[in-house]
């Protein structure tokens, strides 16, 4: 057992290349994940029933399962359907990217509204009442007390979620999405050197989530700057 | 959902081995969990920087990274050092089970490290001086102070570990590991039926899923149930 430092040099490239899949994944599904995890976040703060408990079914099964699982029934059991493959959204359902993205859509909208609403719910109800002592309505209440301050509450979490995102994007390499970790696979289906690929792929994947720490830690810095001394 | 008749035996006995690498991934979890927090809290500097970067090194690479790596690495580490010993054998095989639940019990053992370091400095200093005031000793003080009150703080995040690790399992199958995913690969191919099988799969995870959050819930209000006001 040696280990190949010329090897690693060779395949850092290949595996760079497949960083721009990567982003793309971590990006779109982390995009819209918000997106759709802000409108689960409106759909469980209404009191209506037939809005808030198909939200809440959402969550439950989306946390529930194995985002691989999901992943699988999306890419190889949709296709099962006549009506999904002669349906308008079978462009995106037929390829592999298309799927990911959804599926890491759908997985993290879940786990982030989650994270939202814990965030919507820890906002100090005095501010609340003092808001609507002002005669703020319940809507400008919502825009100009709650959000600014959920936001603030919520990077700590959310942050962590994206980092778990960023990991998640690395399963998509099971329904032959050449990222990088595909890319990794491949070289080392044909290297066998586990050792090399594996660690140096580990590093980088280390240092995108650093830099992501990093990032929402500043970005917290910058929210919570009229309480600095 | 006729085409799922033949396979209830194949999903059941996957589930089994989903249980079983759970177990055993939960035993080794709670002790990577300890090693890790007490190497945190103890006042060796290297130890701190060990666990450290053990917590980092975890928390920061893909599940499937970890998994891969666990598996095909420990079968070169050992191949080679089996043939240190009997320079005939050419390649060593490692279970898919024990590889693949070792990887996920340092996976979440890294979330959990953080989970006991936090349950420890979470007890209240005063309970701690109540007890030297009564005389306790430092290990009466362990288990009848620390102990009650630590495993209420650390309950809840316990619970998402548990959850965690119950998910992680889908991941074995990716090294060949004959479980629910697997069952459901070779079902679609005999049956043409991909999505019956894999929604199976994940009625079953979300099963499990769901009896784990209960438990929790049953434990957490056992644990309140002395805070419960007297009828």
């Amino acid at each position: 057992m040696s280990f190949d430092i010329t090897l690693i040099l060779d395949s850092l490239p290949k595996m760079l290349s497949g960083i721009g899949l990567t982003f793309q994944l971590l990006i779109l599904s982390g995009v819209l994940g918000l997106l759709l995890a802000f409108v689960l976040l409106l759909m469980r703060l209404t009191e209506k029933w037939y809005f808030s408990v198909p939200a809440q079914v959402f969550i439950y099964v989306f946390r529930g399962t194995p985002i691989l699982v999901q992943i699988f029934i999306i890419y190889y059991g949709l296709p099962q359907f006549e009506a999904i493959r002669e349906s308008i959204f079978w462009p995106i359902l037929r390829e592999p990217f298309g799927c990911a993205i959804l599926a890491l859509t759908l997985n993290t909208g879940a786990y982030v509204s989650e994270i939202l609403r814990g965030a919507v719910l820890a906002v100090d109800r005095g501010l609340l009442e003092a808001g609507s002592a002002l005669g703020l309505s319940r809507n400008q209440r919502f825009i100009y007390i709650t959000s600014p301050l959920a936001i603030r509450l919520g990077i700590p979490p959310y942050s962590n979620d994206v980092i778990s995102l960023l990991k998640s994007t690395a399963l998509a390499s099971t329904i032959t999405i050449f990222d990088m970790m595909g890319i990794a696979r491949t070289i080392v289906a044909e290297t066998y050197a586990p050792y090399e690929i594996f660690i140096s792929l580990a590093i980088i994947y280390m240092i995108f989530t650093f830099f992501i720490q990093k990032g929402f830690g500043y970005f917290e810095n910058f929210m919570s700057r009229h309480v600095k001394k | 959902m006729e085409a799922i008749t033949g396979w209830w035996d194949d999903y059941f006995f996957a589930s089994i081995v989903v249980l079983k690498i759970f177990m055993a991934s939960l035993l080794l979890m709670v002790i990577f969990g300890l090693i890790g927090a007490a190497a945190k809290l103890s006042n060796s500097i290297i130890a701190k920087k060990i666990a450290n970067a053990y917590t980092i090194i975890f928390r920061g690479t893909p599940e499937i990274l970890v998994v891969l790596l666990i598996y095909f690495g420990s079968a070169i580490a050992l191949t080679s050092l089996f043939q240190l010993f009997d320079p005939s054998i050419k390649y060593v095989d490692v279970p898919p089970f024990w590889a693949g639940t070792f990887a996920i019990a340092l996976i979440v053992g890294s979330y959990a490290t953080e989970t006991f370091r936090g349950a420890f400095l979470g007890v209240e200093p005063g309970s701690i001086e109540a007890a030297r005031a009564l005389g306790l000793s430092n290990l009466q003080t362990f288990v009848y102070i620390r102990i009650p009150e630590m495993w209420r703080i650390a309950l809840p995040s316990f619970g998402n570990h548990m959850l965690s690790l119950v998910k992680d399992t889908a991941l074995i199958s990716i090294i060949g590991l004959n479980e629910l995913l697997f069952v459901a690969e070779q079902a679609t191919a005999t049956t043409g039926k991909p999505f019956t099988m894999f929604i199976v799969v994940g009625l079953i995870y979300l099963g499990i899923s769901t009896v784990i959050t209960l438990f929790v819930m049953g434990l957490e209000a056992y644990g309140r149930s002395h805070l419960r006001a007297a009828k």
